[in-house]
């Protein structure tokens, strides 16, 4: 007989200790969070630099700062937390939660209400297919931040960083702060893939070349990486004969994009969206199980942990809602993606309070336009209008509860963005 | 003769575009392209007295960790940048350190202190 849980929170990043947070507030008596790490956190005790809660405390903090504080709220509220502890199982069946703990041993788990908070991983190298050898001195971004961070390791002295998400960016800056130098930043698209501000404070304030539609086409080095060749790509994608160059350095970042870390949600036999890579969620933040629960960049990867912590919350008050009967609804109304939508989340809105659904656009609108939510009877439930809009940066559409609840007989519902 | 200087504001996500103008004596006269108040004085600031948070790390002696965070807690003038890598570099703090707590006071000359940014027991 397993003992009394009533939500079991799996990771402890910000999704996860904001969910403990909220399931607490919302009256659960018994809210576990595992980590497998011996610290509380996630990925953000290795962001050191500020940029982090200007939304939810008014001030930018760096990410163990922003932690620090949602952790001191979480031990007030009464979650529990277990680190050390790896969840290497969950049966679809009966939703028992299978845990790993050097002094607790292996245990089986029975909780009313799981929230999946496991957060998402770095696309490695062998993501992109790059001829040419493989030696030391290639890291995903996130990989150097950790060692330089945490470990206090310089993974090299004369960087290349292909790709320009945020994380590169930021470790761009890292390096030249810890000595090393950059000898750019090479995107593929024709639009950067981070924040705009972190291109200037962290490659114009430094002088680092950031090319945009140029990628890597060959590594070099034996032992360690002597050199990259760089070239220049056309509308798609390929490289243009006659561009390439060769670019010295011992060191090449990954910054190419982050993808939802779900092993244990397929074992739960949730549903996973084919193109955001994380579960199927409605606006409750509930998943195709009905008893499991996702938030953070689990479900979708966000632009900015105010959002993940909001999720959390959300999510953990819902599955301690679930937990005491106080909501049996899975899926509702189907949110459809309109022609200039990439990825959104959540994919169904029951109407049951208001909601937000996060979506990226496919393709830039630099010029005035607006994001939109419309039914299928035509009823506009949003609109907003945009200076622009652009991958990199996600966009929210607002919805009300009570304008849901007006049209009974939706079936669906449309979210886009249009030039005006 | 004004002058006009364009960089992007780093004051929050948003990233607003913003166009300073200044007068013969190096004044400015207006702020465009701001979306709110921190946007404005950031451009004044950026202009006069360019400032960044810094963030790095310090070796620590029987922590959990061998590197502590570490944070400017105000933001320190840009071109003294370099200069405060260096004297963060250089020191070695014992555990247990405590977030918030002064590792040095008014780094390099200027009014910004470095504190640590995070917790670290000992081992």
């Amino acid at each position: 007989m397993s003992e009394r849980i009533d939500v079991l929170i799996i990771g402890a990043g910000p999704a996860g200790v904001a969910a403990g947070i909220g399931a607490r507030r919302e009256g659960a008596e018994r809210v576990v969070v595992l980590e497998r790490d011996w610290d509380l956190g996630g990925i953000l005790q290795q962001c050191i630099h500020p940029g982090f809660g200007l939304r939810t405390f008014k001030e930018e903090l760096t990410g163990p700062e922003y932690m620090h504080r949602f952790i001191q709220q979480a031990h007030e509220a009464g979650v529990e937390f277990r680190t050390n502890t790896m969840v290497f199982q969950i049966d679809r069946e009966n939703n028992t939660v299978w845990t790993m703990n050097k002094e607790r041993g292996i245990e089986a788990l029975n909780p009313s209400a799981i929230v999946l908070t496991m957060g998402c991983r770095e696309r490695p190298l062998g993501a992109i297919r790059i001829p040419g050898t493989r030696p030391a001195g290639i890291y995903t971004a996130g990989t150097a931040q950790r060692f330089v961070n945490m470990e206090g390791y310089m993974p090299g002295k004369r960087a290349v960083i292909l790709g320009s998400g945020d994380i590169g960016l930021i470790m761009a800056r890292r390096m030249i702060w810890e000595g090393a130098s950059v000898e750019g930043v090479y995107e593929v698209m024709s639009w950067p893939g981070g924040l705009r501000r972190n291109i200037a404070q962290c490659l114009d304030d430094y002088g680092i070349p950031f090319h945009l539609k140029t990628t890597v086409t060959r590594i070099h080095g034996q032992d360690r990486l002597e050199g990259v060749t760089v070239a220049q790509v056309d509308d798609y994608m390929t490289p243009i004969a006659g561009t390439e160059r060769y670019v010295e350095c011992d060191t090449l970042l990954l910054a190419i994009g982050l993808i939802p870390e779900n092993e244990l949600s397929r074992m739960a036999g949730v549903d996973i969206h084919p193109v955001t890579g994380g579960p199927v969620v409605n606006d409750l933040l509930q998943t195709s199980n009905p008893a499991i629960f996702a938030a953070g960049n689990v479900v979708i990867v966000y632009d900015l942990v105010d959002n993940v912590s909001d999720e959390g919350l959300i999510a953990g008050a819902n599955a301690a809602k679930f937990a005491a009967g106080k909501i049996t609804s899975a899926m509702r109304i189907p949110v459809k993606g309109g022609e200039n939508v990439r990825l959104y989340s959540p994919q169904f809105v029951t109407g049951e309070a208001d909601s937000t659904i996060f979506m990226r656009v496919t393709h830039p609108v630099e010029t005035a336009c607006r994001v939109f939510a419309v039914t299928d009877d035509g009823t506009e439930l949003y609109s907003q209008r945009l200076r622009y809009a652009r991958p990199g940066e996600m966009n929210e559409v607002r919805i009300k509860a009570d304008k849901v609840k007006a049209s009974p007989n939706i079936s669906n519902i449309t979210i886009d963005i249009q030039p005006v | 003769m004004s002058e006009e200087r364009k960089f992007i504001c780093v004051s929050c996500p948003l990233g607003c575009g913003l166009t300073v103008t200044l007068d013969d004596a190096g004044e400015v006269v207006s702020v465009e392209g701001n979306t709110c108040a921190r946007g404005a004085s950031y451009a004044r600031s950026e202009v006069k007295d360019p400032r960044r948070v810094f963030a790095s790390t310090v070796r620590v002696k029987g922590g959990k960790l061998p590197v502590c965070p570490v944070r400017s807690k105000t933001p320190a003038p840009k071109g003294k940048l370099f200069d405060i890598t260096r004297a963060v570099a250089a020191l070695e703090v014992e555990a247990p350190v405590k977030i918030g707590q002064v590792l040095i006071h008014n780094v390099c000359g200027t009014d910004a202190d470095i504190v640590a940014s995070r917790d670290l027991e000992a081992v």
